[in-house]
């Protein structure tokens, strides 16, 4: 009897030391609902800020426009990151079938929020043919600063932890920047253009949604989500 | 017969009584005395006892654990499920039906052999006696046929024989080696579970091995005893002969070296990072006592072992204290782990000026930390003067500057003395630097010109600019509303490195300010303030904006017609004479004046009863307390008769206490050179003087230097490449002759940066010891090399023009080459490769390119290995690298002109 007890303990003990604070736990769900809404920008959106482009011109362009805020012509905002924040238990986090590509493209970043499990390589592609360099500030994760020559077509990043955001530069484009989420769990989405987001397969209950905008900040709401139905949200957020 | 009648008498009386109370207190004296010498009077058994008790439960749930883990793990399982399975067909199953067969044709085979064994060897002995007849019958003639024939027929047969014995052998052999193998499975399982469970088998054999008596079911540990490192020629006899110190402070501190027991309270704890500590001071060789002191040698009470008992003079060591002993040793405490409290003790104490008034050895000569005073009375309005001298907190409670409490007259007399002794070299550097043309501080485009220059240049490195605020501090990080009291003469707070500019145009002058802005040198020849070589527009707008600060504050005109009186100047000057004011300003007339304070070399060994505590009966009577209320309030023990002249600080007790761990290392005790730190290597003195540089030039403002400093960052967390470059490894980085030239006359680098690296007029020998600083703390015992350029591959120019290339690294995307610059905006330029031959270490442009975010993390310049093109040099990274810092060992100098160009120079300064 003892000696079961010391076993449960390091048994407990063993599990504990394997996922430190990473509760969540892979089921399968039958009756999940969903929650999707959109995005919008509260008040009259900012005209969005022009970057005079001065080096490499004939790939970059001469002129881009900020991707700090994208909003859509009904003021849906793009690149929002939004999470159920406090979930314990949902479907498996299944590996992507497709590994996440991160493209450099006309000296912009595509996609500019990449969100991706936990685990996976990140595809970086050079669609340029130019010098750039992948600077990752990360906390979490190994911070790399990787430079991606011409002839280095692609190169793989494996994120292991879950993390967000990690801020994505090149230095030798000042003006390029982009956000990596890492996430322990299958909750997530980003805004598209318009706005609108749907995260799928949720189980019934009461969750936490984190939103998140690289230049609009962290904002949360409560949201209920029944079986088999769609939790519909709107959600506004605005400079502070 | 009355005295026989007493005699019988005394035969009838019986004793018993006295007998058995004499019995049964010897029997209680006897328990008593062996309780007394074996318990009570050694208390340090009771501990050990304790702890072996503890250690060896604690390696029972140790083994108890690892069980329980085992008979958790399926593989462990799955093993002993085989051997149960093996052993069980060993003895049942088929395996034993297949050993039973094995053993039964061995047997029959075995009896086979005998019968074969035992004709061989008669057939042998035969064919002996049948020689012996051939020998024989050879001798006295007689035929040799018959004999010879019986031989044959022998050997024949033998030959035969043997054939049988060797084949029945290799029959025996090979059912054996079936028998084994057939065993062996339980054999193999066995080895697999041991192999599996090699964990607990240890943690079981230590558990045994603390036993050392089994009685029945009752296990003996190890009987206590005295633990004790004798370290050798330790301490000084009163003869001054060397004699060993011993240390039994382990016989109750069992558990200080052994990993474990970080959880328990003293005396069982593990010692803190004990890995690092204990691994380069074991206790064997160190003992304890030369760290911690303490009464080594003593085991009888706590009290008396921890030497906290009259007349012990080196109580244990509590607290940021612990470190005081570091020192004795280790010359380069800033630069030691665990040594932050005595390294800041000895900072503050070095940089407040202490060293002023007091002589301590080792600190004699010290530069003075004060300003220059004789050109004072160029320099300062007179009226800010009477105040400032007065009381300096008042204006700046961040100054360095101490209170002495002087009363209002006092402090005219003090400032009258000042501007009288300091007129004639006022009036000649007056001469010399006549009021600039461009200063206007009501020009409120210059001001805010102004005072954007003092934002980008890097002012902020050293100074504050608004009341309450902050530069780089000397000590604790304590502000006002944080440490609360007031001590009556000022609020204790943290001292600046540099002076607030809050309300300077209260104090000096815009003629003294531009000047001083241009060259500080050119007003006081020692100051610690750099040229920033600002043009004389850029001056006079600085100046302009620094007039905003403040206004001037006159005093009334009796207190200023008091200055001018000669009566007042005499008073005046007895005053700086008797508190000192020469310890830490040049002052014209107080060239020959001695230290005014007690001398402080040994003040850490100084028992209470050497202590005067005058008046104060609620001061407790310890060192640590007299020291604290002394450097609160400094004249706190002065009486009705004995005067005390040591002026207020005002310090929070945080930095008190720091100096007070730097006091306490104050003691006559020389540790011998055997247990010292590297005591022949000269970079331990080189690390200490670059410190004691860097603390006064205040580098670290700016730069973060091996890992410390660099506060104007705070500045720039937005965008952390236009702050100053991180220093670190920066001695394996640059050449040393560069170096030197750069400190000399620092160029621009890093064109994106607006920061200044200011020129400090330094002189050759602290530009050495700078030099020499970086060498040192990047472990290159070489200084300088040499590059042979005429030596270098054509091949490998190619080659790395080819990586170099826009189609490959397209090194020049970001980097300036000579006077060409890259595309974009200069904040995304980076450093000139043409700068690389004389500036960077060829050895370091290998690691650097093999891995910039290794050598310095966070850096903009990417790796670009692993992953170098395969079409150069086959794609071998080495040789591509090797090619690149080769290129750059020439680049930017004239094709024809590269063969034998010496890299690093020798400084015409010569070393």
């Amino acid at each position: 009897m003892h000696r079961l007890m010391l076993g449960a303990v390091a048994l407990l003990t063993g599990a504990m030391l394997a996922a430190p604070g990473s509760a969540y736990e892979g089921v399968d769900v039958a009756d999940g609902g969903s929650i999707s809404g959109d995005v919008k920008y509260q008040g009259d959106p900012p005209a969005p800020a022009k970057i005079v482009v001065t080096k490499d011109n004939e790939v970059c362009g001469k002129e881009k426009t900020s991707p700090d805020l994208i909003v859509g012509a009904d003021k849906g905002i793009a690149n929002v990151v939004v999470r159920i924040s406090n979930i314990q238990k949902g479907k498996k986090l299944a590996p992507a079938t497709t590994p996440p590509t991160f493209d450099q493209k006309g000296c912009e970043y595509a996609p500019h929020v990449l969100a991706f499990p936990a685990g996976s390589t990140v595809q970086i592609l050079n669609s340029d043919g130019i010098l750039h360099n992948v600077h990752t500030t990360s906390t979490a994760n190994p911070s790399f600063n990787q430079a991606q020559p011409k002839f280095k077509k692609t190169i793989e990043a494996k994120i292991d932890k879950p993390e967000m955001p990690i801020k994505v530069q090149c230095d030798a484009h000042g003006w390029m920047h982009a956000w990596w989420i890492s996430e322990d769990h299958p909750y997530y989405a980003v805004t598209d253009a318009k706005g609108a987001f749907k995260i799928a397969d949720v189980p019934p209950g009461d969750y936490e949604l984190e939103l998140w905008h690289e230049t609009l900040g962290k904002q949360t709401q409560k949201v209920s989500v029944k079986a088999k139905e769609d939790a519909k949200i709107s959600v506004q957020m605005t400079k502070k | 017969m009355a005295r026989r009648n007493t005699e019988i008498d005394e035969e009838k009386k019986s004793r018993s009584v006295l007998f058995l109370l004499s019995a049964v207190a010897l029997l209680v004296t006897g328990l008593w005395a062996v309780w007394n010498d074996n318990i009570s009077r050694r208390p340090w058994k009771i501990f050990q006892y304790e702890f072996r008790n503890l250690e060896y439960k604690r390696a029972q749930d140790a083994v108890g654990a690892e069980s329980a883990r085992l008979e958790a793990d399926p593989q462990y399982e799955d093993l002993q499920k085989q051997l149960v399975a093996a052993r069980q067909s060993l003895t049942e199953g088929e395996t034993a039906r297949q050993i039973a067969d094995r053993q039964a044709r061995l047997a029959a085979l075995e009896k086979r052999l005998a019968v074969v064994d035992l004709d061989l060897r008669f057939v042998k002995s035969e064919l002996e006696e049948a020689w012996y007849e051939l020998d024989h019958a050879r001798e006295f003639g007689q035929p040799e046929e018959p004999r010879r024939a019986r031989i044959d027929k022998l050997e024949a047969h033998r030959v035969e024989t043997k054939k049988q014995y060797d084949d029945l052998t290799h029959q025996k052999e090979q059912l054996e080696s079936e028998m084994k193998e057939l065993q062996a499975g339980v054999k193999t399982i066995e080895d697999k579970i041991a192999d599996v469970s090699a964990e607990r088998t240890k943690l079981e054999q230590r558990l045994e091995g603390m036993v050392v008596l089994h009685v029945g079911p009752l296990k003996m540990l190890q009987v206590p005893r005295i633990e004790q490192a004798v370290i050798e020629e330790y301490d000084r006899n009163a003869y001054n002969q060397p004699i060993a110190r011993v240390d039994r402070c382990v016989s109750c501190h069992s558990g200080i070296d052994k990993p474990g027991f970080e959880d328990q309270a003293n005396p069982f704890k593990t010692h803190p990072d004990r890995d690092h500590l204990l691994s380069k001071h074991p206790p064997d060789k160190f003992g304890c006592t030369p760290c911690h002191d303490g009464q080594g040698a003593s085991v009888n009470s706590v009290a008396q072992a921890h030497g906290d008992v009259p007349f012990w003079e080196h109580p244990l060591l509590r607290g940021e204290k612990v470190q005081a002993r570091c020192n004795k040793c280790h010359m380069d405490v800033a630069d030691v782990d665990h040594a932050d409290h005595i390294a800041m003790g000895q900072k503050l104490f070095e940089n407040l000026g202490c060293t002023g008034c007091h002589l301590v050895e080792g600190l004699e000569e010290l530069p003075k930390v004060g300003p220059y005073l004789r050109r004072i009375g160029a320099k300062v309005d007179p009226s800010w003067l009477t105040r400032w001298v007065t009381n300096p907190h008042q204006f700046r409670p961040s100054t360095k500057m101490p209170n002495f409490l002087f009363a209002p007259e006092q402090g005219t007399a003090v400032a009258a003395y000042l501007l009288q002794a300091s007129t004639k070299e006022s009036q000649e550097w007056l001469a010399q630097y006549p009021a600039p043309p461009g200063v206007d501080a009501r020009n409120s485009t210059l001001v805010a010109r102004g005072q954007q220059i003092t934002e980008q240049i890097g002012c902020k490195g050293c100074h504050a600019f608004a009341p309450g605020e902050h530069g780089p501090r000397l000590g604790a990080g304590v502000d006002e509303a944080a440490n609360g009291a007031d001590t009556g003469a000022g609020l204790r707070t943290s001292k600046d490195i540099a002076p607030n500019l809050a309300n300077i145009a209260e104090k000096t002058n815009g003629r003294w300010i531009f000047h001083w802005l241009k060259n500080p040198r050119h007003f006081s020849p020692v100051s610690r303030m750099p040229s920033l070589r600002l043009s004389d527009d850029e001056a006079a707008a600085v100046t302009s904006y620094l007039l905003t600060l403040g206004a001037p504050k006159p005093e009334p005109p009796e207190r200023l017609a008091a200055l001018a009186r000669p009566e007042t100047i005499v008073d005046g000057e007895k005053l700086v004479r008797k508190y000192g004011c020469a310890g830490c300003h040049d002052i014209p007339g107080m060239e020959n004046e001695s230290r005014i304070g007690v001398e402080l070399s040994a003040f850490g060994g100084k028992s209470v009863e050497e202590l005067f505590f005058g008046d104060r009966y609620d001061v407790p009577r310890t060192w640590d307390d007299w020291t604290l209320n002394k450097i609160r309030t400094p004249r706190v023990y002065a009486t009705e008769r004995i005067e005390q002249v040591m002026p207020q600080f005002d310090l929070p007790d945080e930095d008190i206490k720091e100096l007070r761990v730097f006091l306490t290392s104050r003691n006559e005790h020389v540790v011998p050179v055997k247990y010292r730190y590297k005591p022949n290597d000269p970079a331990q003195k080189q690390i200490v003087d670059g410190e004691r540089l860097i603390a006064k030039y205040n580098c670290s403002g700016c730069h973060q230097i091996e890992g410390k400093g660099g506060f104007i960052r705070a500045f720039y967390q937005e965008n952390l490449s236009l702050a100053p470059p991180i220093l670190y490894g920066e001695g394996a980085k640059v050449q040393a002759d560069w170096l030197f030239n750069f400190l000399k006359g620092p160029v621009p680098i890093r064109p994106w940066l607006k920061l200044r690296m200011p020129t400090f007029n330094l002189s050759d020998e602290d530009t050495n010891v700078l030099v020499d600083y970086f060498t040192a703390r990047a472990r290159k015992d070489i200084p300088f090399v040499y590059v042979d350029t005429g030596a270098i591959a054509p091949e490998n120019i190619a080659a790395a023009k080819q990586l170099m290339s826009p189609d490959y690294f397209n090194c020049f995307s970001c980097h300036v080459q000579g006077d060409k610059n890259p595309e974009g905006p200069p904040e995304g330029w980076a450093p000139n490769l043409a700068m690389a031959k004389h500036r960077l270490n060829p050895d370091w442009i290998l690691q650097w390119i093999h891995d910039p975010q290794k050598l310095q993390p966070g850096t903009k310049m990417p790796s670009f290995y692993p992953g170098g093109p395969d079409d150069v040099f086959g794609g071998d990274e080495d040789r591509q690298i090797r090619a690149i810092r080769d290129y750059l060992m020439v680049l930017g100098l004239p094709e024809g002109n590269r063969a034998g160009t010496q890299v690093a120079q020798r400084p015409p300064a010569g070393r």
